[in-house]
């Protein structure tokens, strides 16, 4: 008897569900983009979503970096066989754990009436909960129902109800509802716009890094997200929390091309000093300072080229030679003004990321730091170039600038060098793991640089360059935009961003001032014509032209 | 007491045997290998990819045919002459597609097109295409490892910007293939584990979603959706192996997990990684695990450097001049060496697994490319390509073969025959082909 009240209680949760869910399916609406989360994003919408001691175990599959950003490469990948075997056995321990005795108390938030049979009604509840805290909206009847079954039949096979829902949750976290963030969009007077809950799962995962809470989910799905008044108090929100200072670091670790240093490998024969903590006190430097200077100083962008304020640890104390009077484990450091440091391209992670091995090299560091803060790629260089005069470090050419000089002299190489170099051969008082040097070679390192109009010399003099230079600024707002929108970087209209733009400027460059410029721009929730739409437009064209 | 325990246990001090050794009555009427239930063997395949090509100069033999000469590059690969054969002056014809350095070279020999994107393949690779017929009933259809410790160092695809991530150091291939849910074939109280059926309802649910998750999406998205539900099949697939007791039992040793070592690209630690890790992509093929295994030493314009040489390879081919009076690079002739001297250390370990009438390496083919011929100048025609293993008897070896100028597909055509598949051409645009080398297929 109470196992069929427990049944037709399910069975109307699910009708209800059922009802609410056609009039959202009858009009569904066209999908614009499909964006894999990424490794920062999975885990810490798990840790959002089910706390943060739930472990995650397991191989992400790799990203690529496309216009200056790994993120855009989530908009092009999918998942292979060994991506998906991996999703699938963290999904599984992530559900043992969510389920465990541990932590059912908590998180399971209804009780089996008894715990060796299914109990549809609780499960129901269980799978409405996580499935929209997962799917970033609620489920459809169709799609509870199926979870609702596989527990119950989970339950049935092993005598255990929390074995039933452990199976059921572990299947929707390999759901492509949950692993890709699916944005959908409504069409408007002027074009395409994304709806409530693709604009709360952009917003959240820029802003958060994570998935959406529960309150940004219920304010989507009453649509005040498409009203400024009501993004405004959701973003004034999310500015406000905490967790801004993930999607922060999830940006300026992806913007800077932190993940480089995943595959950088050093000389221990030329270089013993780079041991194996290096490169991660390198990376934790850069995200520091960057986040110490954007959010809780709420500092002038610009500065982060000139500003001599760091962290250290003890290991890079150690290579950057100074003191390392402190208990914990990261100290706030000032590096005084003689120091030849300043600004973020004079940190260690950039000069060791854009070096070889054992030697250090102006191309690679003038490459990325074009790229990274002016948006300015360079193109590959012709097939066919000799570059043996440039190595001969026992010829006439003592030192790298002397020998990269001699080939910048030909015309083809010359018109991407003479842009690249200069910032590069300004940072060759560092070594290729960032320490300083005043010679090469025995003989004294000539820092000068002359880019344009403008000279400068040294490290100091570059960050003073790229400080005043009003690209740096335009490039950080032009990735931000891809970053959160998943447009190439390259492909984003100056348009786009240009009120968010205006915003950061007003402020005096504060990243606050930019974020949220950006997000509450209509700019940045509208989308191009869907692609279905679009090629059946171009049809309509070339048939009407026809006739 | 567990057996594999035991095992796990005796290997501490010295080796273990699993399964049954073969005997000669497990071959049938032509002397084909069988397994110890008489199951014949499978044909394996794997791919070995070097970075940076070799110095032609000094790899490529005078003469053509069997009995060619041994040259210096070609040294270290001495000991199995015999057992490969070695394509020379083979052409990657790009057509109006962009020459992508260090890309279209070695997308081209995998997938028989000059790629049109750089860092993507305009079709599935060929070790795929294999799995898709040869990889039926395994637990992996592909297994891949990356010996300098990028997962990215992976050259097989199913198309797209997708590549199959590698196992990035010997311990996580390790533990993919012989930790848990590694089936001993030689356990005398086999028997399906629970937990993996309930494993298999759960992926039914997740296939159902397919249909309704489709519907909205753009021709684009749909392609990637096809390779995410393609990834759940396999996974399906996979969970189906390991419900049966493997058919096929080797007379290998399981060795310890080989734990946690540094895995760069300092040769001296890709030196230890690439046996080790080709060591347990051969034990991976002989107990059925896989039967398509791809091994990379390191990505196209290898990073792979000497302790000491502040440069390290890539650059090296760019920077380091023509010795005049040689008329080569020196130091990217060493670094070339060291190229085939992993490739020997592959075909070792593969050779070195006895089954029936000879060992895995014989009854599997390994294709071993790079992805410039010259590298200072970016060239891809003449890559260098060697397949080794005679494909179960399929396959004649010690040839040489002077392409002269013939497309690489000819090559990839000429594998897909003698791992048995039913294809007739190969390749796109000027590499398109029928053309096999019809003279090495038995």
């Amino acid at each position: 008897m109470r196992k069929r009240v427990s049944l037709a209680l399910a069975a109307l949760l699910v009708c209800a569900a059922s009802e609410a869910m056609a009039a959202r399916s009858a009009s569904r609406d066209p999908v614009v983009g499909l964006r894999r989360l990424t490794e920062q994003e999975y885990r810490n919408s798990i840790a959002d979503i089910f706390g943060k001691d739930i472990a995650v175990q397991g191989m992400f599959e790799p990203q690529v970096r496309m216009g200056g950003l790994q993120s855009t490469s989530a908009m092009i990948l999918s998942v292979t066989p060994v991506g998906f075997e991996s999703f699938s056995k963290m999904a599984d321990s992530i559900a043992v754990q969510v389920t465990d005795e541990k932590h059912r108390g908590k998180l399971v938030s209804c009780k089996p009436k008894n715990p060796k049979a299914p109990d549809d009604a609780c499960a129901a509840e269980f799978f409405s909960h996580y499935g929209l805290m997962l799917f970033r909206r609620p489920l459809a009847a169709n799609e509870l129902q199926a979870r609702v079954k596989l527990a119950s039949d989970m339950t049935k096979s092993t005598g255990d109800f929390y074995n039933g829902l452990h199976y059921g949750l572990a299947q929707l976290m390999q759901s492509p509802n949950f692993l890709f963030r699916k944005e959908a969009a409504v069409k408007t007077a002027s074009g395409y716009t994304l709806d409530g809950f693709s604009r709360a799962t952009r917003l959240s995962y820029l802003m958060w890094g994570s998935t959406p809470d529960a309150e940004l989910l219920k304010v989507a799905e009453a649509g005040d997200l498409n009203s400024a008044a009501g993004l405004e108090k959701q973003v004034d929100r999310l500015m406000a929390s905490p967790r801004l200072e993930a999607g922060m670091r999830a940006f300026f670790s992806d913007m800077l091309e932190l993940d480089t240093f995943d595959t950088v490998s050093k000389d221990a024969i030329i270089y013993p000093k780079w041991g194996g903590a290096m490169a991660p006190s390198a990376k934790e430097e850069t995200l520091r300072s960057t986040i110490d200077l954007a959010l809780h100083e709420n500092g002038d962008m610009r500065d982060l080229m000139t500003t001599r304020k760091t962290f250290v640890n003890r290991s890079l104390a150690a290579l950057y030679d100074v003191d390392f009077t402190f208990d914990n484990d990261w100290m706030p450091y000032e590096f005084p003004v003689n120091s030849g440091r300043s600004g973020i391209v004079t940190q260690v992670s950039m000069l060791s990321m854009f070096s070889h091995p054992g030697q250090s090299s102006p191309t690679k560091r003038g490459v990325a730091v074009m790229d990274i803060f002016l948006c300015e790629p360079t193109p590959t260089p012709p097939a066919n170039v000799d570059f043996s005069i440039i190595n001969d470090t026992h010829g006439a050419l003592k030192t790298v600038r002397e020998r990269l000089m001699a080939h910048a002299t030909t015309a083809t190489c010359a018109s991407c060098h003479n842009h690249s170099d200069p910032i590069g051969l300004s940072l060759e008082g560092f070594d290729t793991i960032g320490q300083r040097r005043l010679t090469e070679n025995s003989t004294p390192i000539d820092l000068s640089a002359k880019i344009g109009s403008k000279n400068f010399k040294d490290g100091t003099g570059l960050g003073q360059y790229l400080h005043d230079n009003p690209k740096y600024p335009a490039c950080l707002a032009r990735k931000l935009y891809a970053f959160g929108t998943g447009v190439n970087s390259e492909d984003v209209e100056t348009s786009t961003f240009k009120s968010a733009y205006k915003s950061f400027i007003d402020s005096g460059f504060r990243m606050r001032a930019l974020l949220k410029g950006m997000v509450e721009s209509p700019d940045f929730f509208n989308t191009p014509a869907p692609a279905e739409e679009a090629s059946a437009g171009q049809l309509t064209k070339l048939a009407s032209q026809k006739r | 007491m567990d057996r594999r325990k035991l095992l796990r246990g005796m290997f501490q001090g010295s080796a273990a045997v699993v399964g049954v050794p073969f005997l000669d009555c497990f071959l049938d009427s032509k002397g084909q290998a069988l397994a110890a239930t008489g199951q014949r063997l499978p044909t394996r395949f794997s791919t070995f990819f070097f970075g940076l090509g070799l110095t032609t100069k000094l790899w490529v033999p005078q003469k053509t045919g069997l009995d060619y000469d041994t040259t210096i590059q070609l040294k270290p690969l001495e000991a199995f002459k015999k057992k490969m054969n070695v394509f020379s002056g083979m052409r990657v014809m790009v057509d109006d597609n962009p020459n992508f350095q260090h890309w279209s070279g070695n997308a081209a020999i995998v997938t028989g097109i000059a790629p049109t994107k750089n860092a993507q393949f305009d079709s599935k690779t060929i070790d795929q295409t294999i799995a898709d017929v040869i990889s039926r009933g395994s637990r992996f259809k592909t297994v891949a490892a990356a010996a300098s410790g990028d997962p990215k160092h992976c050259y097989s695809s199913l198309g797209g910007a997708n590549t199959l991530p590698a196992e990035p150091t010997p311990m996580s291939l390790y533990k993919r293939l012989f930790g848990p849910g590694f089936q001993d074939p030689s356990r005398g109280d086999w028997k399906p584990d629970p937990q993996v059926m309930l494993q298999q309802s759960v992926l039914s649910v997740v296939s159902d979603e397919r249909k309704d998750f489709m519907k909205d999406l753009g021709p684009a998205d749909k392609a990637r959706m096809e390779q995410y539900f393609t990834s759940v099949r396999e996974s399906e697939l996979q969970i189906a192996a390991e419900l049966q007791r493997p058919e096929i039992v080797a007379k290998v040793t399981i060795p310890a997990d080989p734990g946690e070592m540094v895995v760069n690209y300092a040769l001296p630690n890709v030196r230890v990684a690439t046996p080790l890790m080709a060591k347990l992509g051969a034990l991976a093929m002989a107990t059925d695990q896989t039967r398509v295994f791809n091994l990379a030493i390191s990505e196209p314009g290898s990073n792979i450097f000497v302790p000491g040489d502040p440069l390290g390879y890539h650059i090296t081919t760019h920077m380091e001049a023509i010795d005049l009076t040689l008329g080569y690079q020196p130091k990217v002739a060493e670094y070339n060496i060291y190229s085939m001297e992993l490739l020997a250390s592959m075909l070792k370990e593969l050779d070195a697994i006895p089954e029936g009438d000879g060992t895995l390496l014989d009854h599997s083919l390994t294709m071993a490319y790079s992805d410039q011929s010259y590298a200072k100048i970016h060239a891809v025609d003449g890559i260098p390509i060697f397949l080794a293993g005679n494909a179960s008897g399929r396959m004649k070896t010690g040839f040489h073969i002077a392409g002269g100028g013939a497309p690489v597909s000819r090559v990839g055509l000429t594998v897909q025959k003698a791992m048995g598949l039913g294809v007739d051409g190969w390749g796109k645009g000027s590499m398109e082909t029928k053309s096999l080398y019809t003279e090495l297929l038995a």
